[in-house]
């Protein structure tokens, strides 16, 4: 139970930041500690004191965790429960409650606390300057606008750096795999992921009889990608480059 | 324009007229076009509920088509159903439905009135604006609205990278372009039998339904249009709850803090704030950032007359049904979550009240909930009765 206990800690910990030296959740307990001794309203004692106390004790509680993870099946999601707690929403309350009549001097030191003990949003690195409407990378559009049929979907091997992106322009292009085998901890297996990503220079023979097992119509490598022979030697042709991405076509398939 | 047209319509429209029939069901005073719109929403999401959660688990053939249709339907029927409660209302000369009865003022504002009227012209508004700039609350305002532009503008011009896109988008996309939800893994394209804990989390079949109707690329709509409309829909929530619990002036204040708390709330990839502005379009996303806040609005609403107010709030646990059953749209987590929360804010009211009546009446609210585990655990287990 100790050992529960102290996990429930490190997420708490991680979802709070506290590693990175972020400090909202510093305003939180403060908040509610105030709350605790200067709140009279009966009723909004409930939402913004009894409540989110007794939300952080089931938190904690270990019996409750192994509940929660047993019904949900899911250790992962644990962190949500403190979703529950609306740290904005109530320390909002309780700070401005704090000002009294001072408000916008009160704001203005507010505004420097949150700035100081959080952390900018925009600032994230999977944040960054929309190529286009859709918000994919460019290259990903352009590549499946060169190969995508008038009717009917293939399947196309492509680099990790663009799994995430193809089905979500087109979802007439099929994928021997998916984003499941970029994620580790998941723990999936898949002979053509390793053949393509895993080896460090890729065996163009049993790839090759790989990628037409599927069978993938093109097979996408970044140009520095190291191949034992090239495709070319393989029934493979050269369709096109996009930015650092070759595409090959299987002229085999095409025969048939 | 067609798409404009159809945006409008299924965003605005068609939510607004739906709000209107919890509307008619509360008290004049608690009636604002906030109200109206943001309890259209929860309504809007409760029938798309029942339309695709059962298409999602029954039907094998063009589920999203069906379930579409009978979404399509349903909602017209609301809106129209709002729309002649409205003109009942009006027609009987009762409070205004959207707005209720007119609140007073308060005397800075008539002070404000005052000065305009006196003066006149130009010069008296140039003066009665900078007024209300410097000694009232327009400089809260306007910095709260610049922050939420701000948000916006970094919603549209900037990508934000998400693996969970990969499937939620792309679940989107299917329904939109094979008609079909659910029945195609959306990593790879290939078949798949039915994961209930995603499936009946119905959220992106929305984005895919708003996607059709107004004629746009499903990926588009959940990166770019869904943002523009969630982003200000979750401060028109947050307007709400300030109403609740602040005076007028205060008002501005909590606006803006509630927006820098969601722009500087990165603190790790896990907070609410964070899925907010970076995963807007995803339902869990919907569901910390709008769901759970709207619980905490009814229950400010439900605990400020008390609940004892019976008939006369009705509304209002309409609303709670409906938030409910979004819950559920939004992801299989969040049913479990807000269950949690209502039972938790319910036996603190039980007890500071000392009104246990209430633990029944907020449960009876919370049966959709029941109802949806009940299935869910069904759907997930019901291969070890056979």
């Amino acid at each position: 139970m100790w050992g529960i206990f102290l996990e429930s800690v490190v997420i708490f910990k991680n979802y709070m930041g506290y590693h990175e030296n972020h400090f909202l959740a510093g305003i939180y307990v403060f908040v509610l500690l105030y709350l605790w001794l200067t709140e009279k309203d009966r009723r909004r004692r409930v939402l913004f004191v009894y409540a989110p106390t007794l939300l952080l004790f089931l938190f904690f509680c270990p019996l409750f965790r192994k509940v929660f993870v047993r019904l949900m099946e899911d250790s992962e999601t644990y962190y949500r429960l403190l979703w529950l707690l609306q740290m904005s929403i109530v320390s909002a309350y309780g700070l401005i409650r704090l000002m009294g009549k001072h408000r916008r001097i009160g704001l203005a030191a507010v505004c420097l606390i949150i700035i100081a003990s959080g952390d900018y949003v925009y600032d994230s690195p999977h944040i960054s300057k929309a190529q286009n409407a859709y918000h994919l990378p460019q290259e990903a559009i352009d590549i499946v606008d060169l190969i995508e049929p008038e009717e009917g979907r293939i399947t196309v091997l492509v680099p990790a750096d663009l799994i995430y992106y193809v089905r979500q322009y087109s979802t007439d292009i099929e994928l021997p795999y998916g984003r499941e085998m970029l994620i580790e901890r998941w723990d999936y297996y898949n002979a053509m992921y390793e053949a393509m990503e895993k080896a460090e220079v890729i065996d163009t023979p049993a790839f090759v009889e790989l990628t037409r097992t599927y069978p993938c119509a093109y097979v996408i490598l970044k140009e520095d990608r190291e191949v034992l022979e090239p495709l070319t030697d393989y029934g493979f042709s050269v369709y096109g480059q996009v930015g650092e991405f070759v595409i090959y076509k299987d002229m085999t398939l095409q025969d048939q | 324009m067609t798409v404009m047209f159809g945006f409008l319509f299924w965003l605005i429209l068609i939510p607004f007229c739906i709000g209107l029939i919890p509307a008619n069901f509360i008290l004049p005073q608690k009636r604002s076009p906030g109200f109206v719109l943001l309890s259209g929403y929860f309504g809007m999401w409760a029938l798309f509920e029942i339309s695709a959660v059962p298409a999602v688990l029954w039907v094998e053939y063009d589920n999203f088509k069906i379930a579409s249709a009978v979404f399509t339907v349903l909602t017209l029927l609301s809106a129209a159903a709002g729309i002649a409660l409205l003109y009942r209302n009006g027609k009987a000369g009762k409070p205004g439905l959207i707005a209720g009865k007119t609140r007073k003022r308060s005397e800075a504002g008539k002070e404000n009135d005052k000065s305009v009227s006196n003066v006149g012209g130009l010069k008296g508004y140039m003066a009665a604006s900078g007024k209300w700039l410097l000694y009232h609350t327009g400089i809260e305002w306007l910095l709260f609205f610049g922050l939420l532009a701000f948000q916006l503008y970094k919603a549209l011009a900037y990508a934000s990278f998400d693996g969970d896109d990969a499937y939620y988008v792309v679940e989107s996309l299917i329904a939109q372009e094979a008609g079909v939800m659910y029945r195609i893994l959306p990593l790879t394209g290939g078949s798949t039998g039915l994961d209930v804990r995603h499936a009946m989390a119905v959220f992106p079949m929305w984005t895919a339904f708003v996607s059709v109707r107004a004629g746009m690329h499903a990926t588009i709509v959940s990166h770019v249009v869904m943002p523009l409309v969630l982003i200000p829909l979750t401060y028109l929530l947050y307007y709400e709850i300030g109403r609740n619990v602040f005076r007028r002036e205060n008002l501005p204040v909590f606006m803006m803090i509630m927006a820098l708390f969601q722009i500087f709330g990165n603190v790790s990839i896990y907070t609410n704030e964070t899925f907010f502005l970076t995963r807007t379009w995803q339902g869990k996303a919907v569901a910390g950032a709008l769901v759970i806040p709207a619980l905490f609005w009814v229950f400010l609403q439900i605990y400020d007359k008390g609940v004892r107010n019976g008939r006369t709030d009705a509304g209002l646990w309409i609303l709670l049904i409906c938030i409910n059953m979004t819950a559920g749209v939004c992801s299989s987590i969040s049913v479990f979550l807000v269950c949690i929360l209502i039972a938790v804010a319910t036996f603190c009211l039980a007890v500071a009240e000392r009104d246990w009546k209430v633990l029944f009446k907020v449960g009876a609210a919370c049966i959709p909930n029941v109802v949806y585990m009940a299935v869910y655990v069904y759907m997930a287990y019901s291969y070890l009765l056979k």
